[in-house]
């Protein structure tokens, strides 16, 4: 049974002039012990869809089912001991400012009514897991983006949750520490099998650490499934965009925009995108295609990213004008049991 | 000036911070809880509530518009029936109190909308109830505002406990009045005056001090 069960749900924002669907019909499970990605451009929807799943936001219809409970039958009292089993961490780290580091991590046990001595002993022990041990005493203030946000992670471990909703957790971070993060995520998850949610507008991050990953347009889920999968064969035009751009979604709109301002010189030839597995790089692939088909392609781009763990290399090229030699070109690198995906 | 005077003015002095630290703690005995019920039940509160709201917001406006001149003579019934007498520091407490509530509720209330949304929700996110929320996060986190709050509470309550003095209120607006205006005796009046302006010098001072030692946000 999954862990969390989202049917039908829908959230609709009435104000005075305007009413606003954020979500429409969303569905999906996420397994228990799993990483799974949401994915989506600002304002699509997604930090709405993570604040259901805690209830943080009520959802106008549909059902959030998490661990069995139907959160829209739950008492606030019972709603909230279930929140103790599902720690979240934001964009903005959302700390305590006037209190201690050690005391920001205590915050969720003593609400719980856990006696000092055993809330300091387990804050302790996860500021340790975090990597945060000398830094008890100090105030957020003190500390980096980085260090904060493991400041909150602790914070959200601190009730032993089952699930960890991560809203944007990295959004606010530089690359390297955003690395650290994920790691730190990677690590917990794998010890304690926690099952993580993660909002996320950067696909790097869910190339790095997600299993599953669904994708969020304007409120609904387009594209859902293994990221793995979503990687080698992008359907729906999000996803295109963001695995093929390998880029943030937002950036990519404005350079859209860019370029359907800018005069077209010449009419570019097709262009395919081939993805490598790790079987494949032991032959070269690319040099063999050329000698038996006879033509050239010109090598527009070529890469190899981590995805969940395993290499990939991703490459986009440019067609010779005939059609038929397009047509061996393909074909060729398909027997090749190569992922082929045309591209605009 | 005489030693009689001296004696009245140093027992003028101790009545004006006796009215004012008394009637501004009273006042936080109100004035607290109503900026709390004020910020919680706000349409972007913790527990909106319209009713609430609405009739708490009105009754601070009400109270605030009162001139605090008038508004020690509207109570002087309530102020006979708890003090037993209508002049003196004591029966000043009353009306000061009156009036410096609803500016405290206000007071608390701008202070508590102050802290960032985003605390509050991870507070909600690990199961906080929003009695919890008040006492352990929004009084927390706001705490330098609401100390800069009572720092300005004090000196405001200050200044209305020597306007007291027309009505023989007690402490040094009491002295000015009698002595520096009805006897022309300006080195007296004077002297309360800087007297005045040193308390709340020292109340502004103390303040502060306060303020920024516990403000832990930027170091």
């Amino acid at each position: 049974m999954p862990i969390i069960e989202v049917r039908n749900l829908s959230k609709t924002f009435v104000t005075k002039d305007a009413t606003v669907q954020a979500l429409k019909e969303i569905n999906f499970e996420v397994e228990e012990g799993d990483i799974y990605g949401i994915i989506g451009m600002s304002g699509a929807g997604k930090s709405t869809l993570v604040r259901c799943l805690n209830y943080l936001e009520v959802p106008t219809q549909g059902t959030v089912i998490v661990e069995g409970h139907d959160l829209s039958k739950l008492s606030g009292a019972e709603l909230r001991s279930l929140r103790s089993s599902i720690g979240m961490i934001f964009q903005g780290f959302n700390l305590l400012m006037q209190s201690k580091v050690i005391d920001n991590v205590m915050f969720p046990l003593l609400i719980h009514k856990v006696t000092k001595a055993e809330a300091k002993k387990k804050a302790e022990q996860l500021l340790d897991t975090v990597g945060l041990s000398d830094k008890a005493q100090a105030y957020p203030a003190q500390l980096s983006g980085g260090q904060r946000q493991r400041v909150a992670i602790a914070r959200a471990l601190a009730m032993d949750p089952k699930i960890l909703l991560c809203d944007e957790a990295t959004s606010a971070l530089d690359p390297q520490t955003t690395q650290s993060i994920l790691q730190l995520l990677k690590k917990i998850n794998r010890e304690t099998g926690i099952t993580i949610v993660i909002i996320t507008h950067q696909m790097s991050v869910v190339r790095e650490i997600c299993h599953n990953v669904a994708i969020v347009q304007s409120g609904e889920i387009v594209e859902r499934g293994l990221v793995e999968d979503i990687f080698t064969h992008p359907q729906s035009r999000a996803a295109k965009q963001l695995v093929i751009e390998g880029k943030d979604p937002d950036e990519f709109a404005k350079e859209q925009e860019a370029k359907s301002k800018a005069v077209p010189i010449l009419h570019e030839s097709r262009k395919i995108r081939i993805v490598f597995g790790t079987q494949s790089s032991f032959e070269p692939v690319i040099a063999n295609m050329i000698l038996t088909v006879g033509v050239p392609v010109n090598i527009l781009r070529a890469s190899t990213m981590d995805v969940g763990g395993t290499a990939r290399g991703d490459m986009i090229l440019g067609l010779p004008a005939d059609p038929a030699s397009q047509e061996k070109i393909i074909s060729y690198l398909k027997e090749r049991g190569l992922a082929v995906e045309e591209v605009q | 000036m005489t030693a009689n005077e001296i004696n009245m003015i140093l027992t003028g002095v101790w009545q004006t911070v006796y009215m004012t630290l008394v009637s501004t703690l009273f006042g936080y005995v109100l004035g607290l809880p109503w900026g709390i019920a004020l910020t919680v039940t706000a349409k972007e509160g913790l527990h909106p509530n319209k009713v609430v709201y609405r009739i708490l917001d009105i009754a601070a406006n009400i109270m605030r518009s009162v001139p605090f001149l008038i508004m020690l003579i509207l109570v002087m019934p309530l102020t006979m029936l708890i003090v037993g007498k209508t002049y003196g520091s004591t029966a000043t407490v009353v009306p000061l109190v009156i009036s410096a509530a609803p500016l405290i509720a206000r007071m608390v209330e701008s202070s508590l909308n102050e802290v960032d949304h985003g605390v509050i929700e991870a507070a909600q996110s690990v199961g906080a109830t929003n009695f919890q929320i008040v006492t352990r996060v929004l009084i927390g986190e706001a705490r330098v505002s609401l100390v800069s709050g009572a720092t300005i509470t004090i000196g405001t309550v200050l200044g209305y406990s020597a306007m007291a003095g027309t009505i023989g209120g007690g402490g040094l607006g009491d002295i000015a009045i009698r002595y520096g205006y009805y006897r022309y005796q300006a080195d007296i009046l004077w002297t309360t005056v800087i007297l005045l302006v040193l308390l709340v010098q020292l109340f502004q001072a103390i303040g502060t001090l306060i303020s920024v030692r516990m403000d832990k946000r930027h170091i």
